[in-house]
């Protein structure tokens, strides 16, 4: 195959593939985590636990936030070329 | 004089089908958050016009693959980009009547390699920049969505499963404003840019632009327009597609689908890979419902996408190429592509009237 190798550009076609992986499944990831966060918060208040509703309020609105980051980061990137 | 009439015709016809595009992939970049009642069908399609409009300007990688790495651009005149664009047109209205679901992104290079091949020969292919940045793409792409989303949602269904469903089925819909505006994004800045290389390759086939140029400030807000105004026109009897037709979807599965498929699209588009965003779009969909459960899928569907994927660049050639053959019958002037044009123009509106009189096909189309 080294004809199809010469051809088609690997590097970049492996980098797509990484990057489109590790994108398009790590902001779901976090962003199912910051959900986690809300939802963990909303029943640690009516538990009345302040001290733990406050921690899954911080996972919720750290995941939140790195999922605007990701986004931003990546306008950023395509603009940049 | 004779050249600039028909770079004139040239311009008119890829902007047509950059409309035409738009008008197709509305259903393909909005159905999920509609389907899953994440987005107001006007406000969706608004936004994704809007979003459609300004992913145009965030890059021009795929612009230049299109305009200098398919076909030798030295040996190219207007008339063989036009004969390529009608080819395009003609297979898309084509595909369209039958309600197959094809590629515009295919068809547009299929019909462009087609007519090259007709006017000059095999040797004006680029096969390293048609296989490597146009083929290979093109089946890795949906399949990376596929796998994308369908890892994602799974995860996704660990980490919130034990969670009240109110507060997910909330979340996710808040997520897919997110997911759906990258999406538009994301569509925008691959589709518009063809129709950018498009028109830019016509320009240095003119002599307007030196080889190797990239687009100008003006073919780049124009193709912007085009694909915007066809997106935001498209909406409303083509609806009931992506979201639905594939599988009936929750709303973490429309926030994945989207985000898997704007990464693959944007990922690509970095690189200058001219893909069939309806393709990595319905991979998306198809590879959310896929892990959640395989009938759930409706593969007929997925195997009509692979059925239209495989006839697509061919056909579109084929066309190109005879095209390209009519045109030339009336020498190297305007009066070919003008008669063309004009017989075009007359098919689309017949088409259109007897379409309309047995009603529209709903089916995924175009990208």
């Amino acid at each position: 195959m080294p004809v199809l190798a010469e051809i088609v550009e690997t590097k970049e076609l492996l980098q797509t593939v990484v990057f489109a992986f590790v994108a398009g499944v790590g902001v779901t990831v976090i962003f199912s985590v910051g959900i986690w966060g809300v939802a963990r918060f909303v029943d640690l208040s009516q538990e009345e636990r302040p001290a733990a509703a406050g921690a899954a309020a911080a996972v919720a609105g750290l995941a939140l936030l790195a999922v605007l980051a990701a986004m931003v980061i990546g306008i950023v990137v395509m603009t940049g070329k | 004089m004779t050249s600039d009439v028909i770079l004139v015709i040239v311009i008119g016809a890829a902007l047509a089908f950059d409309f035409t595009n738009g008008f197709h992939d509305t259903a393909n970049v909005v159905a999920t958050s509609i389907s899953t009642g994440a987005a107001r069908p006007q406000v969706a399609i608004a936004a994704a016009s809007l979003l459609n409009f300004a992913g145009a300007f965030i890059s021009i990688s795929v612009a230049a693959t299109v305009a200098n790495d398919v076909v030798d651009a030295a040996a190219i005149t207007p008339t063989i980009v036009f004969a390529g664009l009608i080819g395009a047109i003609a297979w898309n209205l084509v595909t369209w009547y039958f309600g197959l679901p094809s590629s515009s992104s295919h068809a547009l290079i299929g019909g462009v390699v087609g007519s090259a091949v007709a006017a000059d020969g095999f040797h004006v292919v680029l096969a390293e920049g048609l296989v490597g940045k146009v083929l290979i793409p093109a089946i890795i792409a949906p399949l990376l969505a596929f796998v994308a989303a369908g890892i994602s949602i799974g995860i996704a269904y660990r980490v919130i499963g034990k969670q009240r469903p109110g507060i997910v089925s909330r979340g996710f819909k808040y997520g897919q404003v997110l997911s759906g505006g990258m999406l538009a994004l994301a569509h925008g800045t691959n589709d518009a840019q063809k129709t950018m290389g498009i028109i830019t390759l016509a320009l240095i086939a003119n002599g307007s632009l030196g080889a190797g140029a990239d687009p100008p400030f003006w073919v780049i807000a124009s193709s912007a327009a085009a694909i915007a105004a066809g997106t935001y026109s498209g909406g409303w009897r083509i609806i009931k597609t992506t979201g639905t037709r594939i599988i009936k979807m929750d709303a973490a599965q429309g926030f994945t689908s989207q985000g898997a498929g704007a990464a693959v699209i944007l990922a690509s588009t970095h690189f200058g890979f001219p893909l069939s965003t309806t393709h990595v779009i319905n991979g998306g969909v198809m590879g959310a419902g896929a892990a959640k459960r395989l009938s759930a899928v409706r593969w007929g569907v997925a195997g009509n996408i692979v059925v239209a994927w495989v006839l697509t660049l061919p056909a579109a050639a084929i066309i190109g190429a005879g095209t390209y053959g009519v045109t030339s019958i009336f020498g190297s002037g305007a009066v070919g592509p003008v008669l063309v044009t004009v017989a075009a123009l007359a098919a689309i509106l017949a088409a259109f009237i007897r379409r309309a009189q047995r009603g529209a096909p709903v089916t995924v189309q175009s990208g």
